[in-house]
């Protein structure tokens, strides 16, 4: 299953489905480290909000990709993490390092319009 | 009404605990508290219908509570008597008799057939009715709210009676009623776009905890809120289990975006917190409600701009 | 639905397809709220752990009671070379992030028991509960 990922001017917003698999994170954490390259994008969302658990693979992923893209000069904001995962990601003891965390799609953007980065209208290219 | 209440509440009267000084102590009412209702008294008075009927609503609505104070009558004096009942809260006395009419009333309610849980979705409502009021007819929400917080323990007062009662007529155990107090969930309150205030009274154990931090993600998720004043005022003592529940709480709420300050953290608490290993600068403590409050608004990027000098009354 | 499911776990799907059914399994034990999730997650660590450590294992889940209280038992066993330190094993890495990716120390913290029974050579053997409240 393949998560979509938007382009909205310099940022790439993935949207995660819940019934992801490992192959699938990996997956998405390869395409979004391409695709910053290729339109050379400054921030990246990652939105989790229809994700069921966030268990330490999920988690150590998402940690790649953000050390991924910001190798390439892209900030990422993972947002909608929901009140039970952030629960039970906290309970489990599993952090998200230095990752920026926002309540959702909105407060992702805030956040990255915060560090300078525009959303823009539509995609250019 | 006057037999049903002869009829063997002597039994009642027996078990119950009337220690007054003890309960005032578990909700840690100050003479400062008096003050603060003293202040709300007028408030709530004015709006004494509006906050019974948020009261009787819930109970209306909830399916098994059909039937319950069946008969005109019955209602009407159930109303009465509520209205009574917040008209003494606010009446700035907490002693023997008060205690004894909360009694009467918890008496009148366990004979309605009302258990407990059903009592405490009730006064939940009740509590979200007058801090509602409260908060918006307030100009400056940081002394609105301390009257609430004084306000909410008289409330936990009455809760802690009532239920007594309930269950003391019922003939349960005392882990019943600890489960029952337990239940009661602390609301948290909007007080500006993107902050909320969580006032936490009481005894804090693993289980409340736990269910504290289940209500703040959830109200961080449903309020959008960026920032969260946690205020601890009204906890006497914290162990370790619970210690580290507000660690996770506020872990848990910086994944979903939010800031989380503590305030009112006592010299007591911080002391044994400190003596449980817990790292202080790790918690973003403020001492007092005011500071906390100022700086949740810095956060979020509010200032308070004073646009005129404040006008001077002409006399007639 | 019985009051036991047993669920290969071999692929990638098998670990999302555990976790789901043990959600389900725990809602009809009376479990509500965060722990939902809580017990979905130590599912996902541990059948995850199958498929890395012994590539193929299964997953029980079961009803339990005890008293009026009822539970969720996931008992997790695998055929793979198993675990010749289990203490070195549940020792907690997840700090310091250089764990050994093993989810057992955090799945240990999310449910209500734990136990597990392995020797070098024969196996892993995971059974792990969590109650109503």
């Amino acid at each position: 299953m393949t998560v979509p990922i938007l382009k909205q001017g310099h940022i790439l917003i993935a949207s995660i489905q819940a019934a992801l698999t490992d192959r699938d994170l990996i997956d998405l954490k390869d395409e979004l480290t391409t695709s910053v390259g290729r339109f050379r994008s400054r921030g990246v969302i990652i939105d989790v909000s229809a994700l069921d658990v966030m268990d330490s693979f999920a988690a150590r992923t998402l940690r790649s990709v953000a050390e991924a893209t910001r190798l390439r000069g892209a900030r990422t904001v993972i947002v909608g993490i929901q009140p039970d995962v952030a629960f039970s990601m906290v309970q489990l003891g599993l952090g998200l390092g230095e990752i920026s965390t926002a309540l959702d799609l909105e407060g992702g953007l805030e956040m990255l319009a915060a560090f300078g980065l525009e959303g823009g209208g539509a995609d250019e290219r | 009404m006057p037999e049903i209440l002869a009829r063997s509440d002597a039994h009642i009267r027996q078990v119950l605990d009337y220690d007054v000084e003890r309960r005032r102590r578990f909700v840690n009412l100050q003479p400062i508290d008096l003050e603060h209702i003293a202040e709300l008294k007028e408030d709530v008075l004015k709006h004494l219908d509006e906050h019974v009927e948020a009261f009787f609503s819930y109970l209306d609505a909830l399916p098994e509570a059909g039937g319950l104070f069946p008969g005109s009558d019955m209602r009407a004096e159930a109303i009465r008597l509520k209205r009574d009942h917040l008209t003494a809260m606010v009446g700035g006395e907490y002693g023997k008799d008060y205690v004894e009419q909360r009694v009467t009333l918890g008496i009148v309610y366990s004979r309605a057939g009302l258990d407990a849980r059903m009592f405490l979705g009730g006064f939940h409502a009740l509590l979200r009715s007058l801090g509602a009021r409260i908060m918006e007819q307030a100009e400056e929400p940081m002394p609105a709210f301390d009257r609430l917080t004084s306000l909410s323990k008289v409330l936990f007062f009455d809760l802690a009676i009532i239920v007594d009662v309930l269950i003391a007529d019922r003939e349960s155990t005392i882990a019943l009623q600890q489960e029952a107090i337990r239940e009661l969930s602390t609301p948290a309150l909007q007080i500006r776009d993107r902050l909320l205030i969580m006032p936490i009274i009481g005894v804090l154990d693993t289980h409340r905890a736990r269910q504290l931090t289940e209500g703040l993600l959830r109200a961080i998720r449903d309020n959008r809120a960026k920032v969260v004043v946690m205020d601890v005022t009204g906890v006497a003592t914290v162990d370790t289990k619970v210690a580290n529940h507000l660690l996770q709480t506020i872990a848990a709420s910086r994944l979903m975006g939010a800031e989380v300050i503590i305030t009112g953290l006592s010299a007591e608490v911080a002391q044994s917190l400190v003596t449980l290993g817990v790292d202080l600068t790790k918690l973003n403590a403020v001492g007092d409600l005011q500071g906390g409050l100022e700086q949740a608004e810095r956060l979020l990027g509010y200032q308070l701009v004073r646009l005129a000098p404040p006008v001077e009354r002409a006399s007639a | 639905m019985s009051d036991e499911i047993c669920l290969r776990v071999e692929r990638d799907a098998d670990v999302v397809a555990a976790r789901q059914k043990g959600r389900e399994l725990a809602a009809l034990a009376g479990i509500t709220g965060s722990d939902l999730t809580v017990v979905a997650t130590a599912i996902s660590e541990i059948a995850r752990n199958i498929i890395v450590y012994a590539k193929r294992g299964q997953i029980v889940l079961r009803i339990a009671q005890n008293g009026h209280r009822r539970g969720v038992v996931v008992i997790a066993t695998d055929q793979g070379p198993g675990i010749a330190d289990i203490d070195l094993a549940m020792r907690d890495g997840f700090s310091t992030g250089k764990s050994l990716g093993l989810g057992l120390p955090g799945a240990r913290r999310l449910m209500d028991e734990f136990e597990i029974v392995s020797e070098a050579g024969h196996g892993v053997t995971v059974t792990m509960t969590k109650w109503s409240r």
